[in-house]
């Protein structure tokens, strides 16, 4: 039997070690972002398409490369496919702003 | 809007449909499912046919998520409309009765109907000046003459009035004697005279089509408000079923459902819906019991001789049954009669 005092600080302690990950995870998000907004403008000099399929599936296959788990391949693409679908609007409004 | 692809669509007819939306304009979220990949589309889809893409290969279906109508609808506006007329509020706390005859048909049966029906607590009188009949043949109605009484005998009972407009040319001869123009099921459909009253700053009390689904009233209802007048009130009467019994089928479900949808005050007319005296009651029970903000009735001081619709008008005294009956259903509801 686990004492019930351990275990509820336990469960504090590794709350605040995913408050410090969160904290990690949104700035590289940030920092992720900010090369989009860099794309998003050189997409809008060279008049080039924002929805770049190929391109997505490549950053897919790299993530999914990447991890060693315990998400599974398919949780980290849906991840993924949602810091993609942000990651275009970024670049969207970075190129419209050319 | 929300695009669910085929189970088997390949990677390239998914590709094709978020190219196509994203240079349109559109943000895209995307969710791969296990069997179906689902698009979301952000931003203003109102301008897309979702048509164009349930045709493109590998869409399966294309939900709009966002209603059509806007302006009626409770996303447009949280609280509830409270419509104004004379000094009468109808979506407010109280409930409201509407009645009186079907058509007006001389100063004696008028002002005795009106006599009768304040007296037992209505507060609009109701009497159609200009009939939608069925037959050519038929008693078509007294007119202005017949609106000139019908004001007479609100100001004398201090009632409210209501009357349907049949058509544009009829609105501004209406105005001075009606404080809530109605439309009636057969036009409601009727965009050209829905828009002309958009124009007008009167309620309008907008019936339900005998046909017509919940989403075509309300989208009925936003060509009177799109013109400017927000003061719409819309009144189930019964809608076409298998059933031959009833002339109608009174949809009680309907009131409920707008008063999610719409902020606007929704009322019944179980008159019309049931085409008979002895099932106008139990009905009119159960409106108010299924949270209508007022109820339209037709009464006649003596229906037998009635000249249009007698068998479905109430006796005043029945109607005053009907009344004491409502004040026992009414605070159950958390409303006042």
């Amino acid at each position: 039997m686990v004492d019930r005092d351990d275990a509820e600080n336990d469960l504090t302690r590794l709350r605040d070690a995913i408050d410090r990950v969160d904290e990690v995870l949104v700035r590289l998000l940030n920092q992720r972002a900010k090369y989009a907004v860099e794309i998003g403008e050189l997409k809008g000099h060279l008049g080039l398409p924002i929805y770049a399929p190929d391109r997505e599936k490549q950053v897919l296959q790299h993530v999914e490369a990447t991890s060693a788990g315990p998400l599974e391949t398919a949780a980290m693409r849906r991840l993924f496919e949602r810091i993609i679908d942000e990651t275009r609007r970024v670049e969207r409004e970075a190129s419209s702003h050319q | 809007m929300v695009i669910v692809m085929e189970k088997h669509s390949t990677e390239s007819n998914i590709e094709h449909v978020v190219a196509e939306l994203t240079t349109r304009g559109f943000d895209v979220h995307r969710s791969t499912g296990s069997e179906h990949t689902v698009l979301g589309v952000v931003g203003h889809v109102d301008t897309i046919d979702p048509r164009e893409f349930e045709l493109m290969e590998g869409v399966q279906e294309v939900v709009r998520i966002s209603e059509p109508y806007k302006l009626s609808s409770r996303t447009f506006r949280r609280e509830k409309t409270v419509v104004k007329a004379r000094g009468v509020e109808i979506g407010g706390h109280d409930v409201v009765v509407m009645a009186g005859p079907c058509t007006i048909e001389n100063e004696h049966q008028l002002f005795e109907t009106a006599r009768r029906v304040a007296k037992a607590g209505a507060r609009v009188l109701r009497g159609g000046a200009y009939k939608p009949r069925t037959s050519p043949y038929a008693f078509q109605g007294m007119g202005v003459e017949g609106l000139k009484l019908l004001r007479a005998a609100g100001d004398q009972f201090n009632l409210a009035t209501v009357s349907e407009v049949m058509e544009i040319s009829q609105i501004e001869g209406m105005l001075p004697y009606v404080d809530i123009l109605q439309v009636g099921a057969r036009n409601m459909q009727n965009f050209n005279l829905l828009s002309a009253l958009g124009q007008i700053r009167k309620p309008i009390l907008l019936k339900r089509g005998m046909s017509a689904t919940i989403q075509e009233w309300l989208l009925a209802s936003e060509y009177i408000m799109s013109g400017g007048n927000y003061e719409v009130i819309l009144c189930e009467r019964g809608i076409r079923t298998f059933e031959t019994y009833t002339r109608n089928t009174l949809d009680i479900s309907a009131i409920p459902v707008i008063d999610k949808l719409s902020h606007l005050p929704i009322i019944a007319d179980p008159s019309h819906a049931v085409g008979r005296r002895d099932k106008v009651m139990p009905l009119a029970r159960a409106i108010v019991a299924a949270g209508a903000d007022g109820l339209l009735i037709e009464v006649h001081h003596d229906p037998e001789k009635a000249v249009c619709d007698g068998p479905q008008s109430l006796y005043p005294d029945q109607f005053t049954r009907l009344m004491d009956e409502l004040r026992i259903i009414v605070p159950a509801v958390g409303r006042r009669l």
